[in-house]
């Protein structure tokens, strides 16, 4: 006899379980990108594909987050460093460095008067600075 | 137009560099990549164009820094935590005259801010210090910078908390 419960049980463990889909639209060149890459690496599915791209992505975001740079070396010795700028924003803080400011009296009395204040509000400029 | 922003690199093209202003062309050219590479004094990031990848067109100069909260006046510090004050000094930002009015020097301070974001939920920054020249004040303002009173010099120096930043998201 068939116990709902554990039909419920088996539908929600299914649901769960579900993959997410991932869609892309590609101009014509990506498209072209895409489907050589996955000829040079012996991929024969786009998850396949996305899954090892996802996996180099990872591992960059990792080591430049670390702060580690990343390059290649010819044979003879010749450097390439990968700069992406993407990859760039999770590692400005290893890049980033302290100097001293001088300030004035006057100076450190208006930062502290503003420091301690509540924030101003984005102005419509900044709010397309970042969100664009 | 298609630009790109990224870290300054030893083999960029420098040298038609030309802002109108003899400092900002002669930082980029004769000190922006040692600062970056050997003294670790500042990080340049450079606008190209993707069909010229070397030539620069644009940059800015980021570097951290902090005061101590024991230079801060004591009658004013109540509100702030008990620790130094972390900050990101936007130190330049240059665009080629040949590129003015593009909207570059909005692309390279959106940039610039997006950093400081970053930056802010890695290790803590309160705010973006920049040293404006008077001609420029107005323009910073707009994305809300505000003037520090006591400024000494030609340049005028501006205050954009990260909070504000945060809440642009």
């Amino acid at each position: 006899m068939a116990n709902p419960a554990r039909n419920r049980n088996a539908r929600h463990r299914s649901k769960s379980a579900r993959k997410p889909k991932f869609q892309a639209d590609l101009a014509p060149i990506e498209d072209g990108a895409v489907r050589s890459l996955k000829e040079q690496l012996q991929l024969t599915s786009n998850s396949d594909f996305l899954s090892e791209a996802v996996a180099l992505f990872q591992w960059a975001v990792s080591e430049r987050r670390q702060g580690r740079m990343i390059l290649s070396e010819s044979a003879s010795g010749d450097r390439r460093v990968l700069v992406l700028p993407r990859l760039e924003r999770v590692a400005p803080e290893s890049a980033l460095p302290h100097v001293k400011i001088d300030w004035t009296d006057k100076e450190l009395e208006s930062l502290a008067q503003l420091a301690s204040s509540e924030p101003a509000k984005p102005t419509e400029a900044l709010f397309r600075a970042i969100r664009e | 137009m298609a630009t790109i922003i990224r870290r300054l690199e030893e083999s960029d093209s420098l040298e038609s560099f030309d802002c109108g202003d003899e400092a900002l062309n002669n930082y980029l050219k004769r000190h922006a990549w040692n600062n970056q590479r050997k003294s670790s004094i500042g990080v340049t990031y450079v606008a190209v164009e993707e069909v010229a990848p070397g030539s620069v067109i644009g940059y800015f100069t980021l570097a951290t820094s902090s005061v101590a909260r024991d230079a801060l006046p004591k009658k004013q510090v109540r509100g702030l935590p008990a620790y130094d004050l972390p900050m990101i000094l936007l130190a330049r930002l240059a665009v080629d005259r040949r590129f003015s009015g593009r909207g570059l020097g909005h692309a390279l301070l959106s940039e610039a801010l997006r950093i400081a974001l970053s930056v802010s939920e890695q290790v803590g920054c309160r705010c973006v210090i920049v040293d404006a020249y008077a001609a420029a004040v107005e323009w910073y303002a707009r994305y809300g910078f505000i003037p520090i009173e006591g400024s000494k010099g030609g340049s005028v120096r501006m205050y954009l908390d990260i909070r504000t930043v945060k809440a642009a998201r």
